[in-house]
């Protein structure tokens, strides 16, 4: 049987999770990371996507502490869906490997 | 490094799909055979890791930001296909549950981060690795080493690629990104020459760990093409992994062959 994942390593995803606001309060007065979310100046790109958690936030948590909130509750939801995903993919592929090592 | 939509005109997202396409025939074959029990757990853990290491932004000084990736940590683990996999997972949740990336630009950005710096990141690596390889042994601080300059190499290269993608538009399409490469490619390598610096850190701290703790976790199975494996000759996978677990000799007494 696949282990989806020890213990101790998920305590390190939960413990990173926990101080990810770090990665927004750090650099509050920053602006964006050069060519990434949205407009350069006057010029917008289009949209083809509403993500519902749209830039690791909810809507209308705009202080420090709501944000660093949302910024939490994204951390978890990423980790989630991405165990997740990768243990689905995982019983898609590598089927060969896991049948022969479960002999 | 994450591109947005509406960045990329059709001709270049087009094409970056397209080659994804090829490169994940291969890289899913490549799993199909390689991935099992013993590496699904640490496959999900490192995908995990690379998104929330993307999520720490850091300050760069000219008032903008930029963010560590993970792809080589997760190559020199598990295969530059394990990075390309890892990295195909993350980006997908980011673009989809988070609007980081945009959803035509998924080919693109999976292409930079996962296959650039993959590859480019292991061959760095491995080049270093050759270089302090004295006497067919490596000690875990050389391995670090190189470790640190696959991370730095990995993240630049692929800032490049990224940069190199916006700077076409204005020459390929016309409404989208406005930015030339006189001003995309030192805005995003420049941002990335620093941030490297932390992500050949990272690297090198996880690398050494695992070198002097968990040398079973750097003998895991390779997601590699067969071309690469000479990469991987001084972790060769043992033959059990209960074996491997209770061994924990450190990997350098091995040696490389």
């Amino acid at each position: 049987m696949t282990k989806l994942m020890s213990k101790k390593t998920l305590a390190i995803l939960l413990a990173l999770a926990v101080i990810s606001p770090l990665g927004i309060l750090v650099v509050w007065n920053f602006s964006e990371a050069w060519g990434e979310w949205g407009s350069v100046g006057n010029w917008v790109p289009w949209k083809v996507w509403s993500a519902p958690l749209d830039g690791y936030d909810l809507s209308g948590w705009d202080s420090q502490l709501m944000a660093s909130l949302g910024y939490i509750i994204s951390a978890l939801v990423g980790i989630a869906a991405i165990i997740l995903v990768t243990y689905a993919m995982s019983t898609i592929f590598g089927r060969r490997s896991i049948q022969e090592e479960n002999k | 490094m994450h591109i947005p939509d509406g960045y990329l005109g059709p001709a270049t997202f087009i094409t970056l799909f397209l080659v994804m396409l090829v490169i994940w025939f291969f890289a899913f074959r490549n799993a199909n055979k390689n991935l099992g029990p013993r590496n699904v757990p640490v496959l999900s853990f490192m995908a995990a890791l690379s998104f929330i290491l993307m999520m720490f932004n850091l300050p760069i000084p000219d008032g903008t930001t930029a963010h560590m990736v993970g792809a080589v940590l997760i190559a020199i683990v598990l295969g530059p296909y394990g990075g390309v996999i890892a990295l195909s997972i993350a980006l997908l949740i980011q673009a989809l549950l988070f609007g980081d990336g945009g959803v035509t630009a998924y080919g693109a950005n999976v292409f930079n981060m996962g296959v650039v710096m993959s590859f480019t990141g292991i061959f760095a690596y491995a080049g270093v690795k050759k270089l302090l390889t004295k006497d067919g042994k490596l000690t875990s601080k050389a391995r670090a080493a190189s470790a640190f300059v696959g991370g730095y190499i990995g993240i630049v290269v692929a800032a490049f690629c990224g940069s190199v993608e916006f700077g076409i538009q204005p020459i390929i399409a016309p409404g989208y990104s406005p930015y030339g490469l006189d001003v995309a490619i030192p805005a995003m390598v420049g941002a990335h020459l620093l941030v490297g610096i932390a992500e050949g850190l990272t690297t090198a701290i996880v690398v050494y760990y695992l070198a002097e703790n968990r040398p079973d976790l750097l003998r895991l199975p390779k997601l590699s093409p067969g071309w690469l494996r000479g990469v991987y000759k001084d972790v060769e996978p043992t033959e059990s992994h209960e074996g491997a677990r209770k061994e924990r000799v450190p990997v350098e007494a091995k040696g490389e062959s």
